[in-house]
């Protein structure tokens, strides 16, 4: 799942015809009163200024401005630039026409194992879950589109009426268009309004989450996805991520503040088994992290590092279940390397450290880790015949 | 008995290095339970043609790759499974044209980051063919005693801990990779090992299912139970738990189910797995699954580390009540030992193995060079330059900073001689000829020899020769020289003479005599040797190989490297030459013919040929 903004969204919305309000993304204040010159719209309709960052919340945050009028626009763009909310910067906003219209309706689709599913309701807006059973429903098989006819029969049942039903069809098969042919994984447009006088409809929301896995075929998709922890990835998250991208096998970290237990587990599927062990034991996780697929020992020892300077930590789990081919002494030298980098630069005062691996070159990776005790490491090392997730019940009964 | 890989699995490999090295892997299970080879054929565009080299033990077999799916097929019909080890873009295309084959009937998929559309169509597309299309995301399939597909099961060490060299009675099935050789352990630990074991991948739709799996397991009569490892996201673990509670099952199901902590991480939050997230309002959350399978029957412990106990229990009550026959153990010392590489041998001190070459110079082992045990990087640092180099790689030894500096100065003076000479001519020509940079400048050096810049070596040799033997006789050594030898190397020139001196010489001499505290025995008995010479003839001078030998020679580097100073210095050269004619756009030499006496025979006409 990789979730986008709104203004890549709405480019992509655009592209298949799906009808979106004029919009502007800026940087700058000032940007905005030079585009004003350039944009009637921006003088003369109602406008919106939203921060366009992964920040959930932002109504309540003040980061959504509504009904505004060029200058209002341009100071509350000038006084969201730069705000710093948590861990994250707005350094961006979106500056968008406030539509005035007369309803607002609910559509989105998403994927599901033999296809996808759209959805339709007249009631949308921000009570669309209290009028979740207003919703309707129309599965679309895989590689299968519905006619116009199906599509506004769905319309019709949905409680659309006339000619609306026909245009909201149209619209929706444009959505299902734009469905498919981007990989999108699901896309909610909430609200879409509308404006009776001139009939004109616009996506005023968005949220579109798109297959990144499928970036090599789509050569303008020139965005990244953004953060889907509903906050803006750590530095420390960035660096990992950076470095995941650049190697073979993976390196994966997402921080949790507040907890004790480090992880530096190994594998998709043993590392959730790690995080899951320690919280049912009561104890408090620092982060999530895995390394898999056999990655270069120098991800591993930043990876390492990185999990050494998380603060308050008591324990690092470092384990993982028999690797079929990930080499176990080349990614602990990895890790015997960031714990004494670490050491020498005063982290890893008082935590403990707990290990249990197999795998390829199990004994000599297992050896070279007991080892560190000899330098003085509180570190306790077990191999294969350890039941998996044990190093954490005594990890934390120590 | 087995399910999906048996003991007729022949199988192809879609994908070039990882799928070699997978073959390499299976090749050793084959080896293990001394079955044939599994992989029978590659199909890799850009090596068509070529042979893969896999060691079944110590047995030699060469794998061919070929082009498409359908040359493999066409001459290996044989084959029934194929396995997908190429890149996420292609791997949608390779899988489907499988899919579409004959005589295949079980595509796996290894590939990582396929999109979830295609993913989602070959699905598809395999219930539409009757296929199983396994993956993506899959480390593989193994039947213990029969076969492997993959890399599942890692090391060969690994293979005998796990009994896979014989059928146990739990099944398995996870979606992690990695976690699948854990279960095949634990099923060894605490029973009697796998029969066999899928993993079906961490993406969010993967090809298959668990009920799929658990069906044929049903269906095999040697299974009697079935270990499946799910996690958060989707619904293949709750289709799992209405299999189970659907009708009286005959084999037992123990399960573990990943992603209980989602409660306590950041909302969203996307775990290693692809697929591991959990839906809106609490859809395919962990405890969800466990709580569906518990009700269905399935034993799932609290935490992973509990599935040892569990499997232990089920393995005691299928022992009790007869389902399952205990058999003696194989003696795992009758199994084969994977012979080792030399390298390996080596590594244990049990064989010697005579080296083919030796080096006293450099070793290029480490992180970076090292000269004679010096690192590069560092001689760089502490500011030694090009000439200590030299100096090292050629004798073993740091020169003093005068040493160097006299090292650098041979060279310089040396680095060309004007288009002229036979060296630069050669490259010039070759340069105009349209000939690359390396072997343009080989044509020049083919001409260093015994009339160009060749003499190097020998000036200086019998230079020395002489101060040994014929110390304070130079009529003597001359004389010696002429009954021996012939004219004197490093002894006179074509055009310079005592009149026009060389200045280079001069140069050389008067530095390294005045502006350095080298002692200079042998350039001083050659300059008492010019004197007589010279008396004798006046173009007799010490020449520039001549002073260079002598100079060499005193600054003791070996005899057979003096020539190498002209060497290296004059590829300077002959590399500004060939630059220098490719920047002018230079065209093709050819001799006029008046450049050229024609010596030759009449035209005449040829003989009848007998």
């Amino acid at each position: 799942m990789a979730k986008i903004l709104e203004g890549p969204a709405m480019k992509l919305f655009n592209k298949w015809g799906i009808p979106v309000p004029n919009y502007v993304v800026i940087m700058d204040p000032d940007r905005l009163a030079q585009l004003g010159e350039a944009n009637k719209w921006l003088r003369e309709s109602k406008l919106v200024v939203k921060a366009h960052e992964a920040i959930g919340g932002r109504f309540k945050l003040g980061l959504v401005k509504l009904g505004l009028n060029l200058e209002e626009a341009y100071e509350a763009a000038k006084e969201m630039i730069g705000r710093e909310i948590g861990t994250s910067v707005v350094r961006q906003v979106i500056v968008a026409e406030m539509l005035e219209h007369d309803e607002e309706y609910y559509f989105s689709i998403a994927g599901s194992r033999d296809g996808s599913e759209l959805l339709l309701s007249t009631k949308g807006g921000v009570d669309i879950e209290d009028n979740w059973d207003t919703v309707k429903r129309l599965f679309i098989p895989l590689d299968e589109t519905p006619s116009i006819e199906a599509i506004t029969e769905a319309a019709l049942e949905a409680g659309f009426v006339g000619e609306i039903a026909e245009r909201v069809a149209k619209i929706a098969s444009r959505l299902i268009l734009c469905f498919d042919n981007e990989d999108a994984q699901s896309i909610e447009i909430n609200p879409l309004v509308i404006r009776k006088s001139d009939m004109r409809f616009a996506a005023l929301d968005a949220v579109m989450n798109i297959d990144w896995d499928a970036r090599f075929r789509h050569p303008d998709w020139d965005f990244k996805p953004v953060s889907e922890i509903g906050r803006s990835y750590t530095e420390a998250e960035q660096q990992i991520m950076d470095i995941d991208a650049r190697i073979k096998g993976s390196v994966k970290l997402v921080e949790v503040p507040g907890g004790d237990i480090a992880l530096l587990t190994a594998g998709g599927g043993a590392s959730v088994f790690y995080s899951d062990a320690v919280v049912a034991r009561g104890g408090c996780i620092a982060n999530y992290a895995e390394y898999s697929g056999d990655p270069p020992d120098w991800a591993v020892e930043a990876l390492t590092e990185t999990i050494c300077r998380l603060p308050n930590i008591r324990h690092i789990i470092v384990g993982g279940a028999i690797a079929n081919f990930t080499d176990v002494k080349a990614t602990f030298s990895g890790i015997i390397n960031g714990f004494r980098e670490s050491k020498s630069k005063g982290y890893l005062e008082n935590v403990q450290i707990w290990v249990r691996r197999g795998g390829p070159n199990e004994n000599q990776g297992l050896a070279a880790m007991k080892k560190l005790q000899e330098e003085g490491f509180d570190i306790h090392v077990y191999d294969r015949s350890m039941p998996m997730t044990d190093i954490v019940d005594l990890a934390l009964n120590s | 008995m087995s399910i999906l890989a048996n003991k007729d699995t022949r199988a192809v490999i879609i994908g070039g290095i990882a799928g070699v090295n997978a073959a390499k892997r299976m090749a050793q299970f084959d080896f293990l339970i001394n079955r044939p080879l599994t992989v029978q054929a590659f199909v890799y565009p850009p090596e068509e043609g070529q042979q893969k080299e896999i060691y079944r033990g110590g047995e030699l077999n060469n794998v061919t790759v070929y082009s498409s799916l359908a040359k493999a097929l066409d001459e290996n019909p044989q084959i029934n499974t194929a396995l997908i080890y190429i890149g996420a873009s292609r791997a949608y295309q390779s899988a489907k044209d499988a899919l579409d084959a004959k005589g295949i009937k079980l595509v796996t998929m290894i590939t990582e980051g396929v999109p979830e559309k295609d993913a989602k169509r070959l699905r598809k597309y395999a219930l539409e063919t009757g296929k199983i299309f396994n993956g993506p995301s899959s480390i593989g399939i193994m039947s213990a005693g029969e076969c492997r597909l993959g890399v599942i099961g890692g090391e060969f060490k690994n293979l005998k801990l796990c009994n896979l060299y014989r059928p146990g009675s739990f099944g398995v099935i996870t979606k992690s990779g990695g976690l699948s050789n854990e279960a095949m352990w634990l099923c060894a630990q605490n029973g009697n090992g796998i029969t066999s074991a899928v993993a079906i991948g961490g993406d969010s739709y993967p090809g298959t299912d668990f009920v799929t799996y658990l069906n044929m397991f049903e269906n095999d009569p040697e299974t009697k139970a079935v270990v499946i490892i799910g996690e958060v996201g989707g619904t293949l673990e709750e289709e799992a738990a209405e299999w189970l509670g659907k009708e009286i099952r005959r084999i037992k199901v123990i399960a573990a189910i990943g992603g209980t902590c989602q409660d306590v991480l950041p909302q969203g939050m996307k775990f290693g797995h692809a697929g591991a997230k959990e839906g809106k309002k609490g859809l395919g959350s962990a405890r969800s699954k466990i709580n569906a399978l518990r009700a269905a029957g399935a034993v799932v412990p609290d935490t992973f580390g509990g599935l040892s106990k569990a499997i232990k229990q089920v393995y005691q009550e299928l022992l009790q009540n007869g389902t399952i026959k205990p058999e003696p153990e194989l003696d795992e010392k009758l199994l084969p030992a994977l012979p080792p590489s030399v390298q390996e041998v080596m590594k244990q001190g049990d064989i010697i193995v005579e080296p083919l070459i030796r080096t006293t110079i450099s070793d290029d082992r480490g992180e970076e060079p090292r000269y004679v045990g010096y690192a590069a990087s560092e001689l760089c640092e502490k500011g030694y330059g090009i000439e200590d180099v030299v100096s090292l790689l050629w004798n073993k030894k740091l020169p003093t900073r005068e040493e160097s500096e006299i090292i650098k100065r041979i060279i310089m003076i040396s680095a060309d001689h004007g288009p002229a000479v036979s060296g630069a001519f050669g490259s010039i020509i070759a340069a105009c000829a349209g000939i690359d940079l390396p072997q343009a400048v080989s044509a020049g050096m083919t001409m260093i020899g015994p009339r160009f810049g060749g003499a190097v070596t020998n000036a200086g040799k019998y230079f020395k020769y002489g101060v040994k033997e014929y110390p304070n006789d130079i009529p003597g050594f001359l004389n010696w020289m002429k009954e021996n030898v012939g004219p004197v190397p490093g002894i006179g020139h074509r055009v310079k003479s005592l009149k026009n001196p060389d200045k280079r010489v001069k140069y050389l001499v008067d530095y390294v005599t005045n502006q350095t505290t080298l002692h200079t025995p042998c350039l001083d008995y050659a300059l008492q040797v010019e004197k007589i010479t010279t008396a004798k003839k006046d173009n007799l001078i010490l020449n520039v190989d001549g002073t260079i030998g002598c100079i060499l020679v005193d600054l003791d580097f070996p005899e057979y490297s003096f020539n190498g100073f002209f060497v290296l210095a004059r590829t300077i050269g002959m590399i500004g030459h060939w630059i220098d004619q490719n920047n002018q756009n230079s065209r093709l030499i050819r001799l006029y013919d008046y450049l050229i006496n024609y010596a030759v025979k009449e035209e005449r006409e040829v003989p009848e040929k007998k």
